[in-house]
């Protein structure tokens, strides 16, 4: 007796350690989704994870695992997929699992190279697990599930333990499995809380896969869509308080806003927060990968973006444009937000993006400053705080929210648009984030005062490539566009892409707005003009494949933009341009002529740019082809926005910067 | 008697194939995993693997027909194949679907062509000696599990 109520006790010690001694069983009962189109392999796993006392669903489909999952979110807790797989290829699931329903992945595979093992990293694997797997293996995969709650909700502890306490949610229990039943539903939470957060930060009820009407039967709130305009004013109301004194009540009182609850901004709070922990987190991780990669090599920078940038992405560009907003070029208007509040003309968003890029660069050195930016970069932002924060946050809700390549996308955009040219030379680089990043970069080298510009650039670089990584999950989320929302149709546009068919929208939006420009641009500049930028159609291809293949061709293609090129880095480019454009249309109509006068600067600065581009171009072809022609665009767009820096250029609300923060802020 | 006779000759046949070199500690692994719940799981799993890589094998034979010196198709196929033959253990043909993939590496289509003959008789060996320890472990009957002198 005794020793059987201390062994059950025991048990439940160990498993109550998240619960709480709850009697929820987690680990046992955990839900698990395993794809893998080898019968075999998947035979086996199914077995070792019941034997683990998981739950556990099979599918031999990616496909049909997304289905599932996109069924019903709260359904599994964890994802474990297989790499390669015929009908999607496993880090393309891993993307999109991610950014739409922000599981933790697994992959599997029997390839442990370094570089695989990477790829997987970087798309945002949560472990890497090397065939043939073993049940000591699975036993400890639960970790993922608890160490991601954790962290979402890293000052409600007591949530987590609630939500391993509650009982499953009913919506949750949807036909797919059997097992939902009687899991814990700390997934469900999970995923309740993640739905919230797509919601807060989605706004406009995006077509967005988040499952908005799937809120469990628990708490439905109404949602509180945080727009860019809302963020900007929750960010100048942190920052005007102080990040660490700002307090949700008092927060609301200076923001002002009818109808929005001290609870709203008390989650909002709680996600910034957390936004810009990742952010010093990545950037700190960037900073040692930097270090390992021994920096300057663009190559490295953009592996090492992959594998920090995941963090940094949404990040790092949204710190950089926060701070380039506020510099000088934004027209003052809204801009300064970066485009997180509103399409600020480009030129701000240009200077000030390179401004908050070399700010940051040179304040933490290698470590990505952009978390410095938001929080210490006042001088570069003169609209204040509610730029740096702002883009942060927006980081942020991406990151939650998409996961990266969403936020990589905007962040990368965010770059881009500071760097004005940048855009453009995003639509014409192939790898839009990535060269955007290297643009960034490349204008950051050319200003003096920056010290790290390489550093920044690897940081860009870094996020370009976790963008340009990002950018295909996203393409393939719908969620991921957030921005789209707050922006304009286009960015309706961008989520259609990630739908996978959506993929053309990003496209399309391009063209819409800054598309146009941006092309213009591009032939003005003689940047790589992404004639196709709008890669409309290529949806179908995984984005990110796209991109990195896209990186690869979009080498020479700077000037050409082959199409299939630019279908990848268009769709990348897409979604910056998205929130480019988005930003664009949103201030001018007349994105189109705004984002002329980009193009201007950007032919300025083509000299400078082919610097760039050849420091970059060098980099890049190890990574990609396309990254070396990204580069070089980007290094146009560098230049050229540095160059509107200082020739005041007139930098139209085409701003592209803006546009990309307010996209990524305003998540 | 004759179970235990039939036992005893299912463990002889598979340390044997152990010592050969045909399977490796994962199939210990998959031994493992049969319980009550899944009472004839090395079977299923084994012919299962027979199956697929059968069919595995057909692609690649086919690919290699049709889309000659296509290195990438060839090792994305044999990568499929590889990844079953971990999974139960098949030792001898992952060595031989490894050389595969490694003369793809090399643009070799002669030693593919090599390999891949490799390949496919030590699956059929495998088959056929897999086959042979399966039929003895359904006549021994389920006691037979409780045993595993092959794995350590």
């Amino acid at each position: 007796m005794l020793l059987g109520a201390s062994a059950a006790g025991m048990e439940e010690e160990k498993k109550g350690v998240m619960m709480g001694r709850e009697r929820d069983q987690f680990p046992v009962g955990m839900r698990v989704l395993a794809v893998d189109d080898d019968p075999v392999c998947l035979k086996v796993l199914e077995t070792l994870l019941r034997r683990c006392r998981y739950h556990v669903t099979t599918t031999n489909q990616a496909i049909m695992a997304l289905k599932l999952l996109r069924e019903n979110r709260d359904m599994f807790d964890l994802v474990i997929s297989d790499v390669h797989m015929p009908d999607m290829d496993g880090f393309k699931l891993l993307e999109l699992v991610g950014l739409e329903m922000d599981l933790p992945v697994i992959m599997l595979s029997v390839n442990g190279e370094t570089k695989s093992v990477m790829k997987g990293i970087t798309h945002g694997a949560c472990d890497y697990l090397l065939k043939p797997v073993r049940i000591e293996e699975l036993r400890n995969i639960w970790q993922h599930v608890v160490r991601r709650k954790f962290s979402k909700r890293e000052r409600s502890n007591l949530d987590i333990y609630k939500d391993f306490n509650k009982p499953p949610s009913a919506d949750s229990c949807h036909g797919h499995n059997q097992i939902v039943g009687g899991a814990p539903d700390q997934s469900g939470r999970v995923s309740k809380k993640r739905k919230e957060m797509h919601s807060d930060e989605e706004d406009e009820g995006e077509e967005n896969d988040l499952q908005e009407g799937d809120e469990p039967s628990a708490t439905k709130k109404p949602r509180v869509v945080w727009s860019v305009e809302l963020h900007r004013k929750f960010v100048a109301a942190v920052n005007q308080l102080g990040i660490d004194k700002a307090v949700p009540k008092r927060i609301l009182e200076l923001m002002n806003v009818e109808k929005l609850t001290r609870e709203n901004v008390a989650s909002h709070l709680q996600k910034y927060r957390l936004y810009l922990k990742r952010l010093s987190a990545v950037a700190s991780q960037q900073a040692s990968i930097v270090a390992a990669f021994g920096g300057r090599d663009p190559s490295f920078l953009h592996m090492g973006a992959f594998e920090g940038i995941q963090g940094y992405q949404p990040f790092v560009p949204s710190a950089a444009l926060s701070s380039f907003n506020p510099h000088g070029l934004l027209t003052g208007t809204s801009a300064a937000t970066f485009g997180v509040q509103e399409l600020a003309p480009t030129m701000t968003v240009q200077t000030a993006t390179n401004n908050a890029i070399i700010g940051h660069c040179t304040s933490d050195g290698n470590k990505f400053q952009y978390v410095g930016l938001q929080e210490n970069q006042p001088a570069n932002l003169p609209r204040g705080s509610t730029t740096p924060l702002g883009l942060p946050q927006l980081q942020q809700k991406w990151i939650h929210q998409e996961n990266n390549d969403l936020s990589t996308v905007f962040s990368g955009s965010a770059l881009a648009n500071s760097l004005s040219g940048a855009l453009q030379r995003v639509t014409s680089s192939p790898l839009p984030p990535q060269e955007l990043l290297e643009c960034a970069q490349a204008k950051l080298t050319i200003r003096p005062s920056m010290p790290m510009p390489s550093m920044n650039s690897e940081l860009v670089e870094r996020t370009v490539g976790v963008s340009s990584n990002l950018q295909d999950s996203s393409v393939s989320q719908q969620g991921a566009l957030p921005i789209n929302d707050a922006f304009s149709t286009d960015k309706l546009q961008l989520h259609d892409p990630f739908d996978g068919t959506s993929g053309t929208k990003f496209s399309v939006t391009m063209p819409v707005c800054p598309t146009g420009s941006l092309t213009a641009t591009n032939n003005k500049s003689g940047a790589s003009s992404c004639g196709t930028v709008l890669l409309p159609p290529d949806t179908g291809r995984h984005s990110n494949y796209l991109q990195f293949a896209g990186a690869g061709n979009s080498r020479h293609e700077i000037d050409g933009m082959k199409q299939d090129h630019l279908h990848n880095q268009e769709m990348s480019i897409g979604s910056f341009n998205h929130d480019f454009g988005a930003c664009m249309t949103e201030q001018t109509n007349a994105s189109m002529s705004s984002l002329m006068p980009q193009m201007k600067i950007n032919s300025l600065t083509s000299e400078d740019k082919l610097k760039q581009k050849n420091i970059y171009d060098l980099g890049i072809p190890k990574l990609h082809g396309g990254f070396s022609s990204s580069s070089c665009n980007f290094d146009g767009l560098l230049s050229s926005m540095i160059k509107a820096e200082k020739d005041d250029l007139s930098f139209t609300d085409n701003d592209l910067g803006c546009d990309l923060f307010p996209l990524g802020a305003c998540i | 008697m004759e179970c235990y006779n039939l036992q005893r000759q299912a463990a002889c046949l598979k340390r044997s194939l152990f010592d050969q070199g045909y399977l490796d500690e994962q199939f210990c692994q998959i031994e493992d995993l049969q319980d009550e719940a899944s009472p004839n799981f090395t079977e299923e799993v084994v012919s299962l693997f027979f199956k697929d890589s059968a069919r595995l094998m057909t692609n690649i034979e086919q690919a290699m027909e049709k889309n000659p010196r296509d290195f990438n198709r060839w090792d994305a196929h044999m990568q499929q194949l590889k990844g079953s033959c971990y999974s139960i253990g098949a030792s001898r043909m992952k060595n031989e679907c490894t050389s595969f993939r490694n003369n793809c590496g090399d643009e070799n289509a002669e030693g593919c062509m090599r390999s891949f003959q490799k390949v496919k008789r030590e699956h059929g060996v495998l088959r056929q000696k897999l086959e042979s320890y399966i039929q003895l472990l359904r006549q021994a009957g389920p006691a037979e599990t409780a045993t595993r002198p092959g794995c350590a």
